[in-house]
């Protein structure tokens, strides 16, 4: 086989929801993942719940991926308006494979490389309508260098529950599309480098990996209402949390998740929730209450396109001002971002920690492009964290359960202790919880409840700075747009520029001094978020002496490299 | 879900006197409020199941009555407008050992908090909601709620209602509570026997006290609510949803209250189903997390 070989491999596949673009998508990323090569995949599904345009695209390379990549190198498509939709994008240099003869006739643009494949021509003859996307994956191993063993396997293994024929009649279309492509002899120059081969890894969505990150973290209790993009977190607790002994409800609305989870916290469980936008303004009344009652809670929010009902499936990280300010009155909190389907897993078991160790609602902001992005993540070793219980009353003499502490954090007590009997309350309250509106005692109960959280940037890993020394720009993100600015930096430097990343984890409160140590290493700031308002930065604008330039955009989806690299070289020029 | 009926295990663990129940929290409401009497029963009730406090977790909302978890010592939480309900039911749901009370007046569960009512009821959750209905908003002192009669005036409808009231009672027979019952609150006999049976009923109970508000509602008075309560007649048949039914719309349009129990009936709860759930999956706290890590290996 002939060709250059890239680091990396974009193919994006396009077809009708049900003709098994999915099904391709995911056994190539499995495939790849099980041969060790890096993987981040990206997929959108159609909004009809039957047919309507499907695309998955799968990122593999032999380097680390943290990002979708820029554009595709190769497209597939099953139908002709998978072939509308990508048309614009079929840039010189992309490897074009798609079904023909079929329902269109595209017109190959000027150094495009064309692959027609009879896909479903292929699968009616071996009356075997459902493997056209098998004869198209078999093509597209041959053209691409996709693992072909591996993909055998995954079919193998994946088919093998529907009975052996089944597994047969798939791998007959997969070696049937082989022959197909290999006759029409590659004429294109890409093909995916050599695979590292096993690697201990998982490969997970970001929404399942926060699932997955909750129970590590000893998830006792879950109730949710299901919301698009956040209802995979659900489906995924609901199916593996019984296995542990633990309880999930589907709650009526978001209001009553929420108040589920501050009651099983009272009663002692680590308890959580999850939604997007929508969900967490309902929700806000009740985070006010869990700041004032002191209920350690976890809170995920896979943001969506806002405002309002907005753009249910996509990608926008515009929650973040809800995140932080969302509940009337001064109330307070915790605020954490995901990066990668690595951090939904690790940085869920933090917020899980710093809620129960600070009495607060924690929340966690995820985003549209993780919810459904899948990554390989190093096999999480349950034994290799460390888990943090909330403090509980000792039993030793009168129990106050707002006793004015040193660190602002008072004992619980679960219900059942004896002489713990307490009562949580959202009205301001005394040492006992009694309601009490004087003056001084609302002033010491804000200090108590505000100073304790001051503590908190000691217990977050410091922010990541990417690049050592001075910077003629420094670029600030948060989200999944940190992936993006990496790849980005990258580029950058290799073309000699002298760029600085600063990727916070930790929203609120703000790692303020992190941010100014940053900053007097950088001529000038960027900090590029996908919302109108420039969230992050005017928050680093009102808490630090930081100016960094706004880059935002709101188009639905997320930051490319490119993007970032255009718009960096704009500002030095 | 075929989950076997389990007993109580929450009743009978100690002997108290009601004052024993009683926390030295001051008076909130006013002199002639029907809620004492609601109070009183209640305390009388633990007292009778021989509760301990320390097991008894006690959830109100937001309004006059859901000030009552500050006079009984118990754990309690004193949570949102309307948010009692799901409260409780995180609650319960994580801890079923213990017994678990909502108190909350009418607009807190049926205004505001109307959403959750049919849940609370169709999950069939084992603990007891008492209502204490006044047909009034006390706290901001005299608006219609969801109950007041148009006959009333108030400071939102100062030319009298012009909207029917709703029946918590038919609500939650339809609903599919497991027990349902009312009673003036100032017949603290009848109201504590029901809360009593209420708690030890294993499912969700509902009991609707009417509680005269002596400051905001002139017109449903103690002595209008004493009139027109009438003891559901002898060999009412309780286990009978429809007789139950028929039994509030035959006292309603003799403009009577039907009160005593009106309806029971056993089923599943839900943690009983959950239980039983884990228990079909095999689940336990030691199931080795690697087994579901490993499902995501490629």
């Amino acid at each position: 086989m002939q060709g250059i070989t890239k680091n990396d491999l974009i193919i994006r596949i396009g077809g009708e929801g049900g003709e098994g673009v999915i099904s391709v998508g995911d056994f190539i990323t499995q495939a790849c993942a099980r041969d060790g090569l890096d993987v981040y995949t990206f997929k959108t599904f159609p909004a009809e719940i039957k047919g309507g345009y499907a695309m998955y695209q799968v990122r593999a390379g032999t380097e680390r991926l943290y990002n979708q990549g820029d554009t595709f190198d190769v497209l597939c498509a099953f139908n002709g308006e998978a072939y509308n939709m990508n048309r614009a994008s079929l840039k010189p240099g992309i490897a074009f494979v798609y079904d023909s003869p079929s329902d269109f006739t595209p017109d190959i643009p000027p150094g495009v490389f064309a692959y027609p494949i009879p896909m479903t021509q292929t699968a009616k003859e071996m009356n075997n309508l459902r493997a056209k996307n098998m004869v198209a994956m078999g093509a597209m191993s041959v053209l691409f260098n996709i693992p072909e063993a591996a993909l055998r396997e995954v079919i193998a293994t994946k088919f093998a529950r529907r009975g052996e024929d089944v597994v047969k009649g798939n791998l007959t279309a997969f070696e049937r599309g082989r022959e197909l492509a290999a006759a029409l002899g590659k004429t294109d120059p890409w093909t995916l480098g050599t695979p590292k081969g096993k690697q201990d890894v998982i490969v997970m969505s970001g929404n399942n990996a926060i699932g997955l990150g909750a129970m590590i973290a000893g998830l006792d209790f879950f109730a949710a209402y299901p919301i698009t993009p956040a209802t995979e977190v659900a489906i995924y607790v609901a199916k593996h949390l019984p296995k542990r002994g633990g309880t999930l409800i589907q709650a009526e609305d978001e209001i009553a998740a929420i108040s589920q989870v501050l009651g099983a916290s009272y009663a002692g469980k680590k308890s959580m929730t999850s939604t997007s936008g929508p969900g967490l303004s309902l929700m806000s009344e009740m985070l006010g209450m869990a700041f004032m009652s002191e209920l350690p809670c976890v809170v995920v929010d896979v943001q969506r396109g806002g405002p309002s009902t907005g753009l249910p499936t996509k990608h926008e990280q515009s929650d973040l001002f809800l995140a932080v300010h969302g509940a009337h009155g001064d109330s307070g909190r915790i605020v954490l971002s995901v990066e990668s389907i690595e951090d939904c897993i690790n940085l869920t078991v933090v917020a899980f920690n710093l809620a129960e160790k600070y009495q607060c609602p924690v929340l966690l902001l995820s985003d549209g492009s993780l919810a459904f992005s899948t990554q390989n993540v190093p096999y999480p070793n349950p034994d290799n964290y460390k888990l943090v219980e909330r403090k509980r009353w000792d039993g030793k003499g009168e129990y106050h359960r707002y006793a004015l502490t040193e660190d602002g954090i008072s004992p619980m007590a679960d219900p059942g202790t004896p002489g713990g009997a307490h009562i949580a309350t959202g009205l301001e309250h005394n040492e006992i919880g009694l309601p009490s509106y004087a003056s001084a005692n609302h002033e010491a109960m804000q200090a108590k409840r505000f100073n304790k959280l001051k503590n908190v940037v000691n217990d977050v890993e410091p922010t990541e700075v990417d690049g050592d020394g001075a910077a003629d720009l420094g670029v600030i993100a948060w989200g999944s747009t940190i992936g993006v600015v990496r790849e980005a930096l990258q580029r950058l430097r290799a073309e000699g520029y002298k760029v600085k990343g600063f990727y916070p984890k930790l929203l609120n409160p703000l790692p303020t001094q992190q941010f100014e140590d940053f900053g007097a290493s950088c001529k000038r700031l960027l900090l590029p978020e996908v919302n109108f308002q420039g969230q992050l930065a005017h928050f680093v604008r009102a808490e630090t002496s930081l100016r960094p330039e706004s880059y935002t955009i709101c188009g639905g989806m997320p930051f490319t490299p490119e993007m970032i690299v255009n718009k960096v070289k704009e500002i030095l020029a | 879900m075929n989950a076997v009926l389990q007993p109580q295990t929450h009743l009978h663990q100690v002997e108290l006197k009601p004052k024993d129940y009683k926390t030295d929290a001051p008076s909130f409401w006013c002199a002639g409020c029907g809620h004492y009497g609601v109070l009183t029963g209640l305390l009388r009730a633990l007292s009778e199941i021989g509760i301990d406090p320390n097991h008894l977790v006690s959830v109100s909302g937001i309004g006059c009555s859901s000030r009552l978890p500050y006079f009984v010592n118990s754990y309690k939480m004193h949570t949102l407008h309307g948010r009692a309900g799901p409260v409780a039911t995180g609650v319960h749901l994580a801890r079923p050992d213990l017994a678990v009370v909502i108190t909350g007046g009418d607009g807190d569960g049926f205004s505001i908090g109307g959403g959750h009512m049919p849940h609370l009821a169709r999950k069939n959750l084992n603990m007891t909601y008492i209502l204490m209905d006044n047909h009034v908003y006390g706290l901001t002192k005299g608006q219609c709620s969801p109950t007041s009669r148009p006959e009333m005036k108030t400071t939102t409808t100062p030319y009298g209602g012009v909207e029917e009231p709703l029946d918590p009672i038919m609500y939650m027979l339809t609903y599919g509570a497991t027990y349902v019952a009312q009673a003036f609150a100032g017949n603290v006999k009848l109201a504590s026997q029901l809360i009593k049976e209420g708690m030890e009923h294993k499912g969700f109970a509902f009991i609707n006290l009417l509680s005269q508000c002596p400051s905001f509602n002139e017109i449903d008075t103690a002595q209008a609510f004493k009139a027109a309560c009438e003891e559901v007649p002898e060999g009412h048949d309780t286990s009978d949803l429809s007789a139950a039914m028929n039994a509030v719309n035959t006292a309603k349009r003799a403009g009577r209250i039907p009160s005593g129990l009106l309806y029971k009936t056993e089923r599943p709860t839900l943690d009983q189903n959950m239980a039983e759930l884990v228990k079909r999956v095999g689940g336990h706290k030691d199931y080795d997390l690697r087994k579901i890590i490993d499902l995501a290996r490629p």
